[in-house]
């Protein structure tokens, strides 16, 4: 095989029903990049309609793209894609974790792995650069992740990557994770491993990611955009007036700070002035457990943690003693979801003082709840499970539907009393698949079935959920109004999103924000002020599907969409304005194919469709817009006194949506009635066996 | 601790003329009972990490390797995070969750090349591929002499000299010139360059703040 740059140009497939292994060139798909892409394309290939996610026909892929490995910023993820459980037609989707995982794959010589079959026995998969076997994995199977990895280090070398399940994969629970590193999981294909047999993957590598361009080329873009990169989530003014700093807002991620720790560090670091100048304080900027959990988090703090090759640490690491009182590791690590997720159950009255754990309850509930997740494997669905146990609890649904016994035997009054120990009998409960309860792990769409539930669930908006596909608001119609609203409508999960986030969450004043989307977008009204949504336009329009290209073009790479694209930057003599072409300057510069930023957005795009041919595929229907892309019912109702369009509210207009849609369905290609890829647009693209493929079933729109 | 205790057993050559010879590099020397010495010239100094600082991001080790092998690998970097990222430099223990590493306390240790007053690679290389770099005085490969033997590798007390598996030629830090990659791209300056008597107390005292001590127990330089 020829020498390929960024891309190691190997898959490894694995037939767990044989045990058969072998690899794929990685080269024939690369008109879908890499990573979530290629991951669709082989689904596309491989994975005929009606497949059950537990089938051992379906696949699963672990992800890489060629820039992961090559030390760009923010290229430690992984992108797996297969079907999702929790998907009411069982559509295709991804989930992400960073680490460092996908980093040693790299290492070891694969861009991916695929999964299919299904093992006789349970087994974990050893790896180690081109040397790949299933080992027995009866020892590990019931156990924990965090054992399971210990226990499966101690056997490959402590060196080894390991992405593994907890009892909820194991247990074939659709709302369940596989995870890697100490806090890394990503949510919703757990139960897949679990139905495949496999326990874990453990990577070892001793090789390399060649890279095209020179030393010298490669360090000097890394330099130019370490002077571009924001705080977590590409925020890029500080928390408080600092002298470098011309603007600041409370709000911000870029907490750091004169006066603000690492408490628990030993010596206490202080994350200090974090002039963006000073390279070497990139990675003190964010320090994430105030802004997660709290000013009392600081003094819990040991360090920021987060992924290979990314100078932003966005994991809180604390070490919170109270924790050894509930028989936990007292060291906890996490950020954003993975923190308010877990605790979320706690949502009926929040987490109160318990256990005489004082001021700091909080804190500990937090750990407690991260610990048994990531433990555990539980998935919570982007919090989705929270708002599902206080609404189950108040509206007498447990009640209901629990067995008498069953229902008595639940610590109840510590949920009342927010008595966060609550989450340990919970938790053990669900991921062991005890109880009618666990079926709260089916994910929306399937416990209104099997629950009985009514409109009155779907549309409250409290709820927060997006659509009957059963998954909840990610940054959406909060986030941009019609943008982020939009955004929303095209996956089979939570979107995931952070391109739009990222922009718009930016914390630059409003006007200069209008004037950088104007750059972009075509005009300053692709963006509203928060809270004072206009109706849709254009650029809106544009904005929605630069937003989901660069998304799709991210988890393909792979690099984190939680910091890039680099619309902005904290420089005041760059006007703050980011850089929209890294992407494409650093995919040229590594694999030494020269695109553009438009080419490589083309390639997105690709993969944008894909998914959609993909969604069709399996819904078994060309009406997109209205088997599912549309809302439920309170995105579109008014505020009680607050009309749309008027400050105050984010409530959307239906018909405004469906415009927004129309508009959508236009820039993609998309027929614009069903908003179902058209067979032009899908040949146009280089699509056309998709096209024929959606030909034969009478699935392209007339 | 430092050149004199071999120094002062040479016969034949006065010490002054040593030093000077090793001042450019190494030179080799015969004692007294027919054993062969080899006198370094000391390095200009050593890279030195610190465990409380590090965030485990491994820009250290990406920049490492792009710099000197015009590729990004973790096993070849002469600066080592990845190994020890998840528990620590002694590895899995049934006490994981209290020990070094990202699935315990936290703590990351990075090891880092000492630039050994006596370097066991330079001592162990059999066709002498290992000497000290004029400039810096770095212990540096030369890659056309290195056979991929791995003399090296088995040698050093610190597992810092790697043979990379796709050359088979040893690696290990050179100290980029004198201008250290890992150092400039720490995003957290957890990683720092400091003059040779800094360096050795860091490393080797009493109070050493680097990990590194924690691996061999007793070894010095």
């Amino acid at each position: 095989m020829s020498v390929t740059y960024g891309y190691t140009g190997k898959i490894l497939r694995v037939d767990l029903t044989t045990g058969k292994i072998w690899t794929d060139d990685t080269m024939k798909y690369k008109d879908y990049i890499g990573g979530e892409g290629i991951g669709y394309k082989i689904l596309w290939d491989e994975v005929p309609a009606g497949t059950h996610p537990y089938a051992p026909e379906n696949k699963i892929a672990f992800g890489a793209g060629p820039l992961c490995g090559t030390g760009v910023p923010c290229s430690g993820r992984t992108t797996i894609t297969s079907l999702l459980p929790t998907s009411p037609f069982h559509g295709a989707g991804s989930s992400h974790m960073g680490g460092y995982f996908s980093v040693e794959m790299k290492y070891a010589g694969w861009d991916m792995i695929v999964l299919e079959g299904r093992s006789p026995k349970p087994v974990w998969i050893r790896i180690e650069d081109g040397k790949v076997k299933l080992e027995d994995a009866r020892w590990v199977w019931g156990k924990g992740i965090f054992d399971t990895m210990a226990m499966i280090g101690s056997q490959m070398g402590k060196e080894a990557q390991i992405a593994a399940i907890g009892p909820a994969g194991e247990n074939q629970l659709n709302m369940s994770v596989i995870r890697t590193g100490t806090s890394h999981s990503a949510g919703g294909h757990g139960g897949i491993m679990g139905a495949k047999n496999v326990k874990a993957i453990a990577i070892k590598g001793t090789g390399s990611v060649k890279v095209a361009a020179t030393p010298e080329e490669l360090m000097a873009l890394d330099k130019y955009m370490m002077s571009i990169i924001g705080a977590n989530n590409q925020m890029v003014i500080p928390t408080v007036p600092l002298p470098w700093a011309e603007y600041s807002d409370k709000g911000s991620r870029w907490t750091g700070r004169p006066g603000l720790y690492w408490g628990a560090a030993n010596p206490p670091v202080e994350t200090g002035e974090c002039n963006p100048a000073d390279m070497q304080s990139v990675g003190k900027r964010t320090q994430k457990a105030v802004f997660d959990l709290g000013a009392g988090a600081e003094k819990y703090t040991v360090r920021m943690g987060g992924c290979a090759h990314c100078p932003i640490r966005c994991h809180a690491q604390l070490n919170v003693p109270q924790l050894e009182k509930y028989g936990m590791d007292p060291n906890v690590s996490n950020t954003c979801v993975g923190w308010s997720g877990p605790r979320g159950v706690m949502s009926l009255v929040g987490i109160k003082e318990f256990d005489g754990n004082g001021a700091d309850s909080s804190i500990v509930g937090n750990g407690i709840g991260t610990t048994m997740v990531d433990d555990l494997g539980v998935w919570c669905n982007y919090g989705q499970i929270g708002r599902d146990v206080k609404w189950f609890y108040q509206k007498g649904v447990f009640k209901r539907v629990l067995p008498a016994e069953e229902y008595a035997s639940i610590p109840w009054d510590m949920l009342e009393k927010g008595d966060a120990r609550f989450l340990i009998d919970f938790y053990t409960r669900i991921a062991n698949k005890q109880g009618e309860l666990h079926h709260i792990l089916d994910g929306s769409a399937w416990i209104a079935q099997r629950w009985g539930l009514g409109d009155d669930y779907w549309d409250a908006k409290d709820n927060k959920l997006w659509t009957r596909g059963g998954y909840p608001v990610h940054h959406s119609n909060e986030a941009g109004g019609q943008v982020g609203a939009l955004i929303s409508c095209f996956t089979n999960r939570d979107s995931q999103n952070h391109s739009h986030m990222n922009f718009i969450g930016n914390k630059l004043p409003i006007a200069l924000q209008k004037e950088i989307a104007a750059e972009i977008f075509g005009s300053p009204d692709a963006l509203d002020a928060a809270m004072d949504y206009k109706p849709m336009n254009e650029a809106k329009a544009r904005f929605v599907k630069w937003s989901m290209v660069r998304g799709r073009l991210h988890d393909s790479l792979t690099l984190c969409n939680w910091m890039w694209p680099m619309a902005v930057s904290p420089q005041k003599d760059r006007k703050y304005r980011g850089d929209t072409t890294l992407e494409a300057k650093f995919f040229s510069a590594v694999t030494g194919v020269a695109k553009t930023e438009a080419e490589l957005d083309k390639d997105a795009e690709r993969v944008v469709t894909l998914l959609r041919a993909l969604t069709v595929r399996s819904m078994g229907t060309v009406d997109m817009r209205n088997q599912h892309d549309n809302t439920n019912e309170w995105i579109t109702k008014a505020d009680k006194d607050k009309p749309q369009f008027t400050p105050g509210t984010i409530q959307m207009e239906k018909t405004d949506l469906e415009l927004g849609r129309t508009m959508v369905y236009k820039l993609f290609g998309w027929d614009e009635k069903t908003g179902a890829p058209t067979k032009a647009t899908l040949e146009a693209l280089g699509m056309a066996d998709v096209a024929s493929g959606l030909g034969e079933k009478g699935l392209l729109p007339v | 601790m430092d050149t004199t205790k071999s120094a002062l057993r040479l016969a034949g050559t006065g010490l002054a003329g040593a030093f000077a010879a090793a001042a450019l590099g190494c030179v080799s020397f015969d004692t007294r009972d027919g054993k062969k010495v080899k006198v370094w010239a000391t390095s200009s100094g050593a890279i030195v990490h610190d465990p409380n600082l590090c965030v485990g991001c491994r820009r250290c080790e990406s920049a490492c390797t792009i710099k000197n092998d015009g590729k990004v690998s973790a096993y070849i970097s002469r600066i080592k995070v990845s190994r020890n990222l998840n528990y620590g430099v002694m590895g899995v223990t049934a006490a994981y969750q209290k020990a070094d590493g990202q699935h315990g306390n936290f703590r990351i240790v990075g090891e880092t090349c000492r630039q050994c007053s006596h370097p066991a690679c330079g001592d162990a290389c059999p066709v002498g591929a290992i000497t000290a770099d004029k400039k810096t005085g770095a212990r540096v490969v030369d890659a056309k002499k290195c056979v991929g033997c791995g003399a090296c590798q088995r040698a050093c007390p610190w597992g810092i000299a790697t043979v990379d598996p796709e050359t088979d030629t040893s690696t290990k830090c050179t100290l980029c010139g004198g201008d250290p990659n890992c150092v400039k791209n720490c995003p957290t300056g957890a990683i720092k360059f400091y003059p040779w008597e800094e360096a050795e107390a860091l490393l080797f005292g009493p109070d050493a703040t680097s990990g590194a001590t924690d691996a061999v127990s007793g070894a010095t330089a």
